[in-house]
């Protein structure tokens, strides 16, 4: 095993320009958001950004102009109504959508993870979806060789950097993760570099004491930052709630031309970790 | 009705979509399809899989949230069961009831959620479809619920085919049923065309009244009567999930 623990500052500089980064999490939860504010700080560019229904993650990023490229299932904040940054960027063409579907952009995910080239997936037929994704070359009808069923073959998405929020990591990346999981062993085995962000660094025996906890195997990771309430505003099961004030704040601040004083306050304004005590149960 | 009553009606009436022993699901920003859920569970649909957007199989869903995927709502579950993992169970044929939403919905049920205006200069971007695409053409059923029946929803033709309609579908895929759940009617495409037909109106509302808030010509079947408002014990059952009143949130 391989010492992989780092800082924040450091693991960040994992991420270069341009590149293709999915977060783990899903809408509000447990989303990297600590790191993400030091990818702003670091003045990444040109991101490339693709998940099944991401929320605050990708649309702060949006709006502090580290994005060229958005692929998502859907791009919302849940019953808090549009991703404001995301709505106008679009709309304005200053970032490019790519809609796609939650099914094909798991099944992209899982392709390559599996390492193979494409993934056959069934439904899809018929949705004017497809016919971007055609144009984009990310999705396409084929036959299945065997029984003749028409399916969508989804291109394999090898992201650049899957960056993860973890409950508890050790100093050589084994992950642990409690309660919902969504893509996130999925992406870790899929991308070219994965970085977990983690609540706690716990020592190595701990693992070793309770090896089925382990969720993410340390060969898979390439970098550890301890980032307690690093999912902040978004929830960290058992550890804190989605904190819904704040990100009705953040609305407000987008739709009210105040985002550049949010950024300053919440990501610009704090080189270090986050630390809300009133977050923690 | 006031909002919390329509919203009321519409979880009674989509909560009688699911039959004990299905395999259920619901996504993102649907605290309605939570509710008819949960209470599908507590009343007459006591053995059927309740799998949450938020993961959590058979959650004993105490309240909900803002967001569908708060793990709060994962409560007394008995596992953990992935997206992934139900979109293996979608292709295998076994989630029988899906619940989706739509901006837009025209006569054949195809919906949009992904843009109005055009793809390349769209007038209003919306959120996109999530699993629309993949479930509404290979789920046996799938409700659809809007809290706003107008004819700027209920539109002669989508903008943009996001979820698949039956004239989107294989021969193999018509046998499939949607119903459309909104807040004035319930409707279906139980006729050999296909096309959507009132199957009822909900109470204070008219047949004439739905016929024109809805942008093409809406059929009415044979058979159309009036949707049953719950019971009061029924009633208790979801305000009591949502003392908040965050079901109201979609009525505008």
């Amino acid at each position: 095993m391989r010492k992989a623990l780092c800082g924040l500052k450091e693991a960040a500089t994992l991420v270069k320009d341009g590149d293709v980064l999915t977060t783990g999490g899903a809408t509000f939860h447990r989303a990297p958001m600590e790191f993400l504010r030091e990818i702003i700080r670091q003045g990444k560019k040109d991101l490339v950004l693709v998940d099944r229904e991401p929320a605050i993650d990708f649309d702060l990023l949006i709006g502090a102009g580290c994005v060229a490229k958005v692929r998502a299932g859907l791009l919302a904040f849940e019953l808090l109504g549009f991703a404001p940054n995301f709505r106008k960027k679009a709309e304005s063409r200053e970032i490019i959508t790519k809609e796609g579907a939650c099914q094909p952009i798991i099944a992209g995910f899982r392709a390559a993870a599996m390492g193979i080239p494409s993934l056959t997936v069934r439904g899809m037929l018929g949705s004017d979806l497809l016919e971007i994704s055609e144009i984009l070359g990310s999705q396409r009808e084929v036959e299945d060789p065997f029984t003749g069923e028409k399916l969508i073959a989804v291109r394999a998405i090898e992201p650049d950097v899957a960056v993860i929020h973890a409950h508890e990591a050790d100093e050589y990346g084994n992950t642990r993760i409690e309660g919902p999981v969504y893509e996130d062993v999925i992406k870790a085995k899929a991308a070219k570099t994965v970085i977990v962000t983690a609540e706690a660094i716990v020592p190595n025996e701990e693992f070793r004491r309770k090896p089925e906890a382990t969720k993410i195997p340390h060969f898979l990771v390439d970098a550890v930052v301890h980032a307690p309430n690093g999912a902040y505003p978004c929830s960290c099961f058992n550890r804190y709630d989605v904190d819904y004030d704040h990100i009705r704040e953040y609305i407000a601040a987008v739709n009210n031309d105040r985002f550049g004083k949010y950024l300053d306050e919440h990501v610009y304004g704090r080189a270090g970790l986050w630390t809300n005590s009133k977050q923690r149960i | 009705m006031d909002k919390l009553e329509t919203a009321d009606l519409m979880i009674y009436a989509m909560s009688r979509e699911i039959e004990n022993n299905n395999t259920v699901l619901h996504g993102v920003s649907s605290p309605l399809p939570i509710l008819a859920m949960s209470l599908a569970r507590k009343t007459h649909a006591p053995d059927m899989a309740f799998v949450s957007g938020a993961e959590g199989v058979d959650p004993d869903v105490e309240r909900i949230y803002l967001s569908s995927f708060d793990p709060r709502q994962n409560r007394d579950a008995v596992g953990y069961f992935g997206l992934h993992e139900v979109f293996d169970l979608a292709q295998r044929g076994e989630l029988h009831v899906m619940f989706l939403g739509s901006a837009q919905i025209d006569r054949y049920g195809n919906t949009n959620l992904s843009v109005i205006g055009s793809i390349d200069n769209p007038k209003v971007q919306l959120p996109g479809g999530a699993a629309s695409a993949f479930l509404m053409p290979i789920t046996p059923k799938v409700v659809i619920w809007s809290a706003r029946h107008t004819p700027r929803t209920f539109v002669e033709e989508v903008d943009f085919v996001t979820g698949q309609g039956y004239n989107h579908r294989s021969q193999e895929q018509m046998k499939n049923e949607m119903t459309i759940v909104s807040n004035l009617g319930v409707m279906n495409f139980k006729n050999p065309d296909r096309v959507m037909q009132l199957q009822s109106y909900h109470p204070g509302h008219s047949i004439d009244e739905i016929r024109r808030n809805t942008g093409f010509d809406l059929r009415v079947a044979p058979d159309v009567t009036e949707t049953p408002f719950p019971e009061p014990q029924i009633v208790e059952l979801i305000r009591a999930m949502d003392p908040d009143g965050i079901r109201a949130t979609e009525f505008g």
